[in-house]
């Protein structure tokens, strides 16, 4: 749907992006990491053909972006920007019927009652933007950035500032966007939100760290580990585990955190000779570290992630 | 097209919601307004002395003897006549404020409120944004320079002699109201909007204005103190400098208002 081929913008002397190619599917959910300065949004600007690179190449649905087919293609994407961005003196209605127009659509009064009705805000309709709170403000805006119902939608920290509650709805927002298959690509620096709902991950730093789905991230910096929580204090059996052959093991409290990579031990395994040796076990999951850990475990591979 | 009335129509909606943007105008044009009635008509009656009775308007009465409009009215009639057409142009300083002031404020406030982002990544092209913005400052100043043209009007017909109206309503008058008038608008707000896009404050951007402003009151004493008269053809080269100067500042808001400068570049 959407594909990035190597590239690179560069203002004055400044580097802001490099060589940086993915592509976005339909009914994917694509996340931007990195930290401030990294080129995320000057990567949004760049897909959405509002700025042009200085190298590379952007092409949605295999037709180039280019400044002539920018207008016709951005009227199939849906932009986020990072300030809600509202006409303060103007209505929330007054402000999604001008871009209604703007996007040439067929009903626009009826586009914008719709919108209203779907994000739940028909009832402030008639008060002016100035009035809204920061939460309401980001619900319209994701209102009007989706009103002309794009097949792509490029979200800016679109939870940035809400309560969670807001963001829990724009997260819901978000899932239902792909299960209409619409391909949503989101900036933003709230990991959790990420872990749940992106599909796959793109860590940015002027260039592309990294690529993949969080676990396939995970697995590539972390060896797996197994967390299992006793009944009892955790620490004499790691004893146990280390004397089975288990070089990597920790104890903490009541629960035993084992590095099963390179070993011959399966998890059933595992859990038997705990048993065997007396353990109450009452859970064994396997750990993950959290996106977190991968993401500055990218950012930093010589640092520590915690 | 329609996406520039789109935009118009939010502009238009914007300038309704703060009037006061216009007090400095409606001001300037009833000072501009007043200033010819204390005194063609004011003063002449509270001293008693009639203006064709005053030696300082020699120049007015032997311009009244030879132009054959004015041969119909009485002396000072006439004198009045000239008087208020001179002042005619004054009026031009309403629409060139109001103007100024419009497009400051709607570029600065939406560098402000960040609201251009949104409205780039829609498939407004560079021109229709622009032409909405010029447009929906344009506008209140033409309204305004009608309202205040018909406000001079009425006043001239209740307060001056008989006749003098008529003479107003001269392709001179006209000219100068309809074609200077809308073109100084034009100049003055394309070079608030340029400067817009590189400052932050709205009075910053309009301080540019002066280079529009100070030449109208020039006209007036040039007009005043003999040298120079707006005849028809003055009046049409001064509208043909002011278009040419209007096609220079739109080649240069049309480069400052692109997406990549705006986004890149406006500070």
């Amino acid at each position: 749907m959407l594909t990035a081929t190597h590239l690179s913008r560069r203002f004055g002397e400044r580097i802001a992006l490099e060589d940086v190619s993915f592509t976005l599917e339909a009914g994917e959910i694509f996340a931007l990491l990195g930290p401030n300065g990294a080129g995320k949004t000057t990567t949004l600007r760049l897909l959405a053909g509002l700025i042009a690179p200085s190298s590379g190449s952007v092409q949605v649905d295999g037709e180039p972006m280019g400044p002539r087919s920018a207008p016709r293609l951005r009227a199939h994407i849906g932009f986020l920007t990072e300030a809600p961005g509202l006409w303060d003196r103007l209505t929330v209605r007054q402000n999604l019927l001008v871009y209604a127009r703007l996007y040439g659509l067929s009903s626009p009064e009826r586009a914008v009652e719709t919108a209203l009705e779907r994000f739940e805000i028909r009832d402030r309709g008639d008060d002016r933007a100035a009035q809204l709170s920061k939460g309401l403000k980001q619900r319209v805006a994701l209102a009007r950035s989706i009103l002309h119902d794009p097949r792509i939608a490029m979200l800016d920290e679109p939870t940035s500032g809400l309560d969670p509650e807001s963001a829990r709805d724009v997260r819901e927002l978000i899932l239902s966007l792909r299960e209409r298959g619409r391909a949503v690509l989101l900036c933003t620096h709230n990991l959790d939100e990420v872990e749940r709902v992106a599909d796959r991950v793109a860590v940015l730093s002027t260039r592309l760290v990294a690529i993949g789905t969080p676990s396939s991230l995970r697995a590539r910096l972390f060896t797996p580990r197994v967390r299992v929580v006793l009944a009892q204090p955790a620490e004499p059996f790691a004893g146990t585990l280390r004397q089975a052959g288990l070089a990597d093991v920790a104890a903490d409290g009541v629960a035993l955190s084992v590095g099963i990579a390179g070993t011959s031990l399966t998890t059933p395994d595992l859990v038997r000779r705990l048993v065997e040796a007396g353990a109450s076990i009452e859970s064994v999951h396997p750990e993950e570290p959290p996106l977190e850990d991968v993401y500055l475990k990218l950012l930093n591979p010589e640092g520590e992630a915690s | 097209m329609s996406r520039t009335l789109a935009l118009l129509g939010k502009e238009l909606a914007d300038v309704r919601q703060n009037l006061t943007i216009f007090l400095p105008a409606m001001l300037v044009t009833v000072i501009a307004i007043l200033l010819p009635v204390l005194i063609a008509i004011v003063v002449p009656a509270v001293t008693g002395e009639r203006l064709s009775d005053s030696g300082d308007l020699e120049i007015a009465l032997e311009m009244y003897r030879k132009d054959p409009s004015m041969q119909r009215l009485d002396p000072e009639a006439a004198i009045q006549a000239y008087v208020f057409q001179y002042f005619l142009v004054m009026l031009v300083l309403g629409p060139v404020t109001s103007a100024m002031s419009v497009a400051a404020f709607s570029v600065i406030g939406e560098k402000q409120a960040r609201t251009l982002e949104p409205l780039l990544v829609t498939p407004i092209s560079t021109f229709e944004l622009l032409g909405a913005k010029l447009l929906g400052a344009l506008l209140p100043a033409i309204a305004l320079t009608v309202g205040s043209l018909v406000l001079y009007l009425t006043v001239i017909a209740i307060a001056a002699g008989d006749g003098v109206v008529g003479v107003l309503l001269g392709p001179r008058a006209l000219g100068v109201v309809f074609l200077i008038g809308p073109l100084a608008a034009l100049v003055a707000l394309q070079l608030a909007a340029c400067a817009s896009a590189r400052v932050n404050d709205a009075r910053t951007a309009q301080q540019l204005g002066v280079f529009v402003i100070l030449p109208i009151p020039a006209l007036l004493l040039g007009q005043l103190f003999g040298g120079i008269e707006l005849t028809v053809p003055v009046i049409l080269w001064i509208s043909l400098f002011l278009a040419i100067v209007n096609a220079g500042l739109m080649w240069l808001a049309i480069r400052l208002f692109d997406r990549e400068t705006i986004l890149t570049r406006w500070k």
